[in-house]
């Protein structure tokens, strides 16, 4: 089963104004000029507690039947997933290891075998499901607020 | 008494009028249009009330996640009043969601 690229962006394009309304207020740089059916990403930028800044990217594909695939990304974007553009706290694999994360699934190399991509609207423990685009935004930003230093 | 603390005009005590944004929508003395709740308070309110009606009004149930209201970078202190962090009238302030971890 998949979804055509132009279902995941009208979905995305939806949800993207609650979730750049909560990162404007909350100081979170948003990026979201290059999405497009080709290219179903957009990026937040988050601060740790000592100012240090860590980018996401939010790749949308097949969303929102799956979730996006969540990655820390160098601010120029050449470089992903390496631990040194993780914040501490979060899984060494690395991996942000919630189920709003397509990465965090086993069948997607993660370590987690026990979830499926189409349980991902589920709550990750007795917590809040973390269901949109702009809940997954304050989750994270909520978490790199109070880390500190780098994983690698 | 600052412009930002000013009284109800019936000689009550003075209140502040915030703004608090969700991730499921803005709080305001009019928006969501149906909220029950306004975010108008008597300057000795307590930080943790303010999480609670937003809550109640955004219908965040779950006592198992984070909630914690944010003035810019500063966490507010649940116990605090508002009164105590100087909150000017119009205030934005931003409800952080946590959920759990794996």
């Amino acid at each position: 089963m998949s979804v055509p690229a132009e279902a995941s962006l009208q979905a995305v394009r939806a949800e993207l104004v609650a979730a750049a309304a909560y990162a404007a207020a909350a100081g979170l740089p948003l990026d979201s000029r290059a999405l497009a059916t080709e290219n179903l990403r957009f990026f937040v930028t988050f601060e740790n507690s000592q100012g240090e800044r860590f980018v996401a990217e939010f790749d949308c594909r097949e969303y929102p039947l799956h979730p996006p695939t969540v990655e820390f990304i160098s601010e120029d974007r050449s470089e992903r997933g390496t631990k040194r553009l993780y914040p501490n706290g979060f899984h060494p694999t690395p991996c942000i290891c919630m189920r709003y994360n397509r990465k965090a699934y086993n069948e997607k190399g993660g370590p987690h075998a026990d979830w499926r991509l189409l349980d991902w609207r589920l709550p990750t423990t007795n917590g809040i499901a973390i269901d949109t685009l702009a809940l997954m935004v304050s989750d994270l930003d909520s978490k790199i607020r109070q880390s500190a230093g780098r994983m690698g | 008494m600052s412009a930002e603390q000013v009284t109800d005009g019936h000689g009550g005590p003075p209140t502040v009028t915030v703004k608090i944004q969700t991730p499921r929508g803005l709080w305001s003395m009019d928006e969501p249009k149906d909220a029950k709740k306004r975010p108008k308070y008597p300057i000795s309110t307590k930080v943790e009330q303010v999480i609670a009606d937003v809550r109640s009004v955004f219908n965040f149930v779950e006592e198992d996640s984070k909630y914690t209201l944010y003035r810019d970078k500063e966490a507010l202190e649940p116990q605090r009043t508002l009164a105590s962090y100087h909150i000017k009238d119009g205030t934005l302030l931003v409800l952080s969601v946590q959920g759990g971890n794996a």
